[in-house]
């Protein structure tokens, strides 16, 4: 049955994808991300999670299938309805994917520069409000990527992702490479950013203190499809090995103990 | 217990049909073999020179024997069947001989069908690179269509950036290449004319093969390897970053922001180049004229466009044109296809260059066929 288009963010409908020739990866893999929340996507090494979300990002074609953004398929012919429906997404890459030819400004600069129609003054205006929402000065801005640490790389490209006020972000292992403490403050920046611009979000992440932190529900990728999808109490309920082992023992009780449930 | 260094006492016994009685002794181990190497290595030489038949061991006064000690003696006693030792010897040298078995089973016979296999294995290769290689080329086309449509949306200045890195940044190296090449050209060349007297045709050959060939080719390959491995790089390490996947994702094309600005860029740069490299060369030309054959450079000057006819000057820059957008095409091309590994942008950039040069050539071959009645 198709989700009505309308109210979700994503929406994936009986989705085969494969890696070669006859490397069936999912099977009849059906998937939605409401407009208003956040979802967190797991499953185990080689369940396909980076392969999912390069079909959900238009990278990748998968055999057969659908796959939506805001009601708009890759596949659809007009260029117009594929840009516009690229323009509503943002992408924080888990390791930035900052231009490395660009300055931090140019970085932030760079979609709205894409999107055309829009003046320098104003582009530097929305590029220094962006830098300060991810808590970096406009100074920052002349600097080049190589000389960025790795928490500072991370805000640049949230940055980046959020130029253009996206309906829809998504992240791909957002705490990855940072430490604890700088996980921590990256965490509470997202939430602060969701709280003020209340995007969809679509994030894959193996950190359970940033799902317990950030999620409203848990899709658990995994048999080659979607095998549980809905809030973190109804998953962790779920008796599946994968399941119990990501979400039990002494690591899934520290998290629920110091995350809770997102808000 | 004393440690002793490995032995080995040969014995003949007359009249017996196994005469040659070994004994080896001490410990037969890496370290206890290091003393006696020599000697026993001699001894050893000497036993295989006796048909094993008539040869028999005694392991048994062995007191340590460890896998270098067993490959030793099961390569001194091989065919000889006559051999005492104990049970856990034994346990080790059939242990090392199945691995010494393994080892020479991976010594692969000779396969009469390998050249073959390899050839088609490369045909394979090929052809997957001609299909890649085919779509990128449909690509580049479509996009370049669509951009006629929206000329606004050209990435002048990534075109720009292209013409100056690709052009006038490699003007110092080129025309030297160039003005060098020239004077070895002309000294040969004068060389061989002077016992004819046919001093003044060293006008008409440098200046006909630098303006139609040598300054094309020269040009492409220094291309080749400065440019094109230059793009391979950047478009290689673009992708290992994830920075083409970052402007897919933002509806970018990678075709109209990143190949087309280079293949265009190479191509308009380079028949610059050539023009350049034309110029130094025929400079040297005119050094060596002035210094070997006499020859003064007004002379050299006027006697140029006479020998040279203007046409074979814009084959040489239609050439030239034609070697940039085969030059940066083929590293594009090598560049999207690097894999997110140091190994492969490595070995990217180098297949990139040599491609690159050997399409030159094949392209300059293909010229030469279709213009020879031409100039």
């Amino acid at each position: 049955m198709s989700a009505d288009p309308g109210e979700y963010a994503i929406t994936i409908d009986g989705l085969v994808n494969a890696v070669g020739p006859g490397q069936i990866l999912h099977k009849d893999l059906n998937l939605q991300v409401r407009r208003d929340e956040v979802m967190t996507l797991v499953g185990g090494s080689g369940s396909g999670k980076t392969q999912l979300l390069r079909v959900i990002l238009g990278l990748k074609r998968p055999v057969s299938g659908t796959v939506r953004v805001f009601g708009v398929s890759w596949e659809d012919p007009s260029f117009k309805k594929v840009r516009d429906a690229r323009r509503r997404m943002g992408m924080l890459f888990q390791n930035g994917a900052l231009f490395s030819a660009l300055t931090v400004f140019d970085n932030v600069a760079f979609p709205l520069r894409e999107r055309g129609g829009v003046s320098e003054k104003k582009i530097r205006a929305i590029v220094h409000a962006k830098l300060s929402e991810v808590e970096l000065a406009p100074h920052h801005g002349t600097l080049l990527p190589a000389s960025l640490s790795g928490g500072m790389v991370k805000r640049v490209a949230l940055a980046r992702a959020l130029a253009l006020a996206p309906d829809l972000v998504i992240l791909d292992e957002p705490t990855a490479g940072l430490d604890p403490d700088r996980s921590e403050r990256f965490v509470q920046l997202i939430q602060r950013l969701r709280a003020d611009h209340r995007f969809a979000m679509l994030m894959v992440t193996h950190d359970l203190d940033t799902l317990f932190a950030l999620t409203d529900r848990v899709a658990v990728l995994g048999d080659r499809h979607i095998i549980a999808c809905g809030t973190l109490d109804e998953v962790r309920e779920l008796p599946h090995p994968f399941v119990q082992s990501f979400f039990g023992g002494d690591r899934g009780r520290r998290a629920l103990a110091h995350g809770g449930a997102a808000a | 217990m004393i440690a002793r260094d490995a032995a080995l006492e040969v014995e003949t016994v007359e009249n017996d049909p196994v005469p040659m009685r070994v004994r080896a002794s001490g410990e037969w181990t890496f370290s206890g073999l290091k003393t006696r190497r020599a000697e026993i290595l001699r001894s050893i030489e000497e036993l295989r020179r006796t048909a094993p038949s008539r040869v028999a061991w005694d392991l048994t006064p062995i007191t340590d024997l460890d896998d270098t000690g067993a490959l030793w003696l099961l390569r001194a006693s091989r065919g000889v069947s006559e051999i005492e030792a104990s049970a856990q010897q034994r346990e080790i040298l059939d242990r090392v001989s199945q691995a010494s078995r393994v080892r020479i089973a991976m010594e692969r016979p000779i396969d009469p069908y390998a050249p073959a296999v390899a050839i088609g294995e490369a045909a394979m290769r090929f052809g997957v690179h001609l299909r890649d290689a085919t779509a990128l080329l449909g690509r580049l086309v479509l996009e370049a269509l669509a951009l006629a449509r929206r000329p606004r949306d050209t990435p002048f200045r990534e075109l720009s950036a292209g013409v100056f890195r690709a052009g006038v940044a490699a003007l110092p190296v080129t025309m030297l290449v160039g003005f060098l090449v020239g004077i070895v050209l002309t000294y040969l060349s004068a060389l061989q004319l002077k016992r004819y007297g046919a001093d003044l045709l060293v006008i008409n050959i440098v200046g006909v093969g630098v303006v139609r060939e040598l300054g094309p080719m020269l040009a492409s390959i220094i291309a080749a390897g400065r440019s094109g491995s230059a793009m391979t790089a950047q478009l290689g390490v673009m992708r290992v970053t994830e920075e083409i996947e970052a402007l897919q994702v933002m509806g970018v094309s990678v075709i109209t922001r990143l190949v087309l600005p280079k293949v265009i860029a190479l191509a308009i740069a380079l028949p610059l180049v050539t023009f350049c490299t034309d110029l130094a060369a025929l400079a040297g030309a005119m050094l060596v004229s002035r210094y070997t054959l006499g020859i003064a450079p007004e002379a050299f000057l006027e006697a140029l466009p006479r020998a040279v006819e203007t046409i074979n000057f814009w084959i040489g820059i239609g050439k030239s044109a034609a070697f940039g957008f085969a030059v940066a095409f083929v590293a594009c091309h090598y560049g999207l296809r690097v894999l997110p590994n140091t190994d492969s942008l490595a070995s990217g950039v180098t297949r990139s260059v040599v491609a690159a040069i050997t399409i030159v050539i094949i392209l300059d071959a293909i010229f030469a066929i279709l213009l020879r009645n031409v100039g």
